[in-house]
């Protein structure tokens, strides 16, 4: 049997590689990241039926839990690792092309120990081991962003580094206080006792670890950082940033919450948080000039949808949270790559410089135009079946409440949508006075962007595909006692 | 008002730690898992000094990543200062007194030699990889601070960076596949209590934690010295 080990061992392996290729040829640098996420992508597919029957629990170094470190490999760990194998796999094929100038070998290093870090968030099985991965993809995303160079950029990763610095020492802190409450850092161990202590202390160590997390998975008001950095990130890291990094900081909130914390008294908290967030993230997105700004706002608001979706707690909701989790991944990731090269070819950030984009880069603008009709919910894109399936599951709950929440929700997506199509109006319908030569993106960006378009399309028309490793996974989060019950047998 | 809202937050998350922190009963009883690691580890890990124990043989896969912590972050830094200053010479910076550039003639290779025990001696001693790495970086700064002309062998450097975090990556699949089948399981023969051939792989995964870490904050400590004119 594959170990799940090897999901992190092989690519951090290949990231210290790419200094040593990069000696030998700085552009075969750039292609050690593709062959280190098809490598996750195949492994993470191959072990996905296994997970689904029973969740692989790797004891590391043969010490059994709780005294060694666990990785836990089951069905939300397994699809999330894939996703983010798939989105790191076509993000990086795009940088090919798009990343030319700069230390690119570092770059690409950077590139590869954020997608270390991302999977190994969403598999390990220990919180320290957690705070670990957290910190390398805080790291490299810090990194990343200035890696323009620019004012914007520094000024961008300085603020990034200084809230995601403090969002660290809290998440430590509260580790620590667990660690001294249950003297175990095994997240079933502590699951296992959680009810076995005062609740007090219990609840701090919560809302530090919950803070701490929440800065890296923009929960409002601690988001204050992702405009500025996915706008000055170059695009290939803005994608990277909103698709995988992000979301993996909310997977890191849901897993403490649900399956350590097991705190169900919490969650309408959660729901009004993840509202908020989500009509805060809308309606600044709403009032943007700059498009990179207008996506980022656009990727805190899918945010809040996903955190009201999970706090939600149904199994029908949870499933829904997950999916809308693969959606907003690969479109805001296609949206991201798209306006990559739209910025690039129009030398502005402003909405308006796009006019007569879709004349001049028609399969670009194509691109753009699946990503946005996904995000914002059409059928028969990948978005349409995630979102009608919060809805459906919210409705399905009884209480007028709920009923409510869930027509803000609905109007929130109308404001979406009405940004969204004012730059649709703008890159197509839009007169443009002189008339300038067609010049699309390079085949390879091209190449990368319709792989996206294509898993949007097919999971859009056929949403059974995934809905199985979906469902399983809500059981995976709600079930806490099995999680328990197969890490300490 | 920023700064009333700032002392409020403050005093909220004081207090709250200080009510958890009471809970936790200090100089009690080790926990379980400290007794079982204060019990066990010599038989387990065949290291003397348990504290190296834990670090490089229970949770041998935290230190791995931290060892990439400090990758990244030395590798961030040097592409950040890539991009936005451009690298510049340190031609203006007066030379060092007398007394600072002889004695670095004598010191430089004790501090190293002294770096080297440290980490060799790792499972055995108080000390370590990170410990005996950092030595070592104090001797290349002491040479930054006597020499300005001289400057570390930047390739030279990478490439020790590069190669003993694969050292440790290829230790921990090797365990995957001899013996015991667990990623870093020690594989190799743990050898007689307190003799320097002990402990199976936790002397090799220090020694490439020790010159990785040596390296990388070398490098460190070359980036910011270009910057300060």
């Amino acid at each position: 049997m594959v170990s799940p080990v090897l999901l992190l061992a092989v690519p951090l392996g290949l990231a210290l590689c790419v200094p040593l290729v990069g000696r030998v040829s700085r552009r075969a640098a750039g292609f050690v990241p593709v062959i280190a996420s098809l490598f996750n992508l195949v492994v993470s597919i191959r072990l996905l039926p296994t997970v689904l029957e029973e969740p692989i629990v790797a004891n590391l170094g043969g010490f059994p839990p709780p005294f060694g470190i666990t990785l836990f490999a089951g069905p939300v760990g397994m699809l999330l690792s894939a996703l983010i194998a798939l989105a790191g796999l076509v993000v990086s094929l795009y940088a090919l092309s798009y990343i030319k100038t700069g230390p690119t070998v570092r770059y690409h290093t950077l590139y590869m120990l954020l997608l270390v870090g991302a999977t190994g968030v969403v598999l390990t099985g220990d919180v320290f081991n957690l705070f670990v991965f957290f910190e390398i993809l805080c790291i490299s995303s810090y990194a990343l962003v200035a890696y323009v160079g620019d004012r914007a950029g520094i000024e961008a990763s300085v603020k990034y580094l200084i809230q995601g610095a403090l969002g660290s020492a809290l998440l430590l802190i509260g580790i620590g206080l667990l660690y001294g409450l249950f003297g175990t850092l095994n997240m079933a161990d502590i699951a296992a006792r959680i009810d076995s202590v005062d609740s007090v202390p219990v609840f701090v160590a919560m809302a530090l670890i919950v803070v701490g997390l929440g800065v890296e998975a923009a929960i409002f008001p601690l988001n204050a950082w992702l405009p500025d950095a996915h706008s000055s990130a170059p695009s290939s890291i803005s994608a990277i940033l909103s698709g995988i990094a992000i979301q993996v900081g909310l997977y890191a909130v849901v897993r403490m919450v649900f399956t350590v914390f097991g705190a169900s008294s919490v969650l309408l908290f959660f729901v009004f948080l993840g509202l908020l967030t989500l009509l805060i993230g809308e309606l600044c997105a709403f009032a943007q000039n700059n498009i990179k700004r207008m996506l980022a706002y656009s990727s805190i608001g899918q945010m809040g949808l996903i955190m009201f979706a999970l706090a939600i707690a149904t199994t029908g909701s949870v499933t829904g949270g997950l999916f809308q989790m693969v959606s907003h991944t690969l479109s805001k990731a296609l949206l991201f790559l798209a306006v990559g090269y739209m910025v690039y070819r129009s030398g502005s950030l402003e909405i308006s410089s796009l006019e007569g984009m879709g004349r001049r880069m028609p399969l670009t603008s194509f691109a753009f135009t699946i990503g946005v009709f996904s995000l914002v919910g059409l059928p028969p894109f990948i978005g349409f079946p995630s979102k009608l399936l919060i809805v459906r599951s919210a409705l399905a709950e009884q209480g007028v409440l709920l009923q409510v929440l869930i027509g803000l929700v609905l109007l929130a997506t109308v404001i979406e949508g009405a940004y969204f199509f004012r730059v649709i109006q703008t890159v197509y319908f839009k007169k443009e006075e002189g008339q300038e030569a067609r010049q699309d993106a390079p085949p390879m960006a091209l190449l990368s962007m319709f792989v996206f378009v294509a898993f949007i399309v097919v999971i859009g028309v056929y949403p059974n595909l995934i809905t199985d490793v979906l469902e399983s996974g809500a059981s995976e989060l709600l079930e806490r006692a099995n999680y328990i019950g197969s890490v300490l047998g | 008002m920023r700064a009333t809202v700032g002392l409020i937050l403050l005093a909220v998350i004081g207090v709250g730690v200080g009510i958890s922190l009471l809970a936790i009963p200090f100089g009690a009883p080790k926990t379980e898992i400290g007794d079982y690691y204060i019990e066990n580890a010599r038989e387990d890990t065949g290291a003397t000094n348990v504290v190296t124990s834990v670090v490089v043989g229970y949770r041998a896969f935290d230190t791995l990543g931290e060892v990439t912590v400090l990758f990244v972050a030395a590798l961030g830094l040097g592409a950040v200062l890539a991009t936005a200053g451009g690298k510049r010479g340190r031609s203006g910076v007066e030379p060092a007194s007398l007394i600072l550039s002889a004695g670095n003639i004598f010191l430089f290779p004790l501090i190293l030699l002294f770096g080297a025990y440290i980490f060799t001696h790792g499972h055995l001693t108080p000390g370590g990889g990170f410990q005996g790495g950092a030595v070592i970086a104090s001797a290349f700064l002491l040479v930054y601070l006597s020499s300005p002309g001289k400057r570390i062998n930047e390739s030279g450097a990478s490439l020790t960076e590069s190669v003993s975090g694969l050292v440790f990556v290829a230790i921990g699949l090797l365990g995957l596949t001899h013996g015991t089948h667990y990623f870093l399981a020690n594989f190799l023969p743990k050898g007689a209590l307190n003799t320097l051939f002990s402990a199976g792989i936790i002397p090799v995964i220090y020694c490439a934690i020790g010159l990785k870490v040596g390296s990388e904050l070398a490098g460190v400590v070359d980036n910011l010295m270009e910057e300060t004119e």
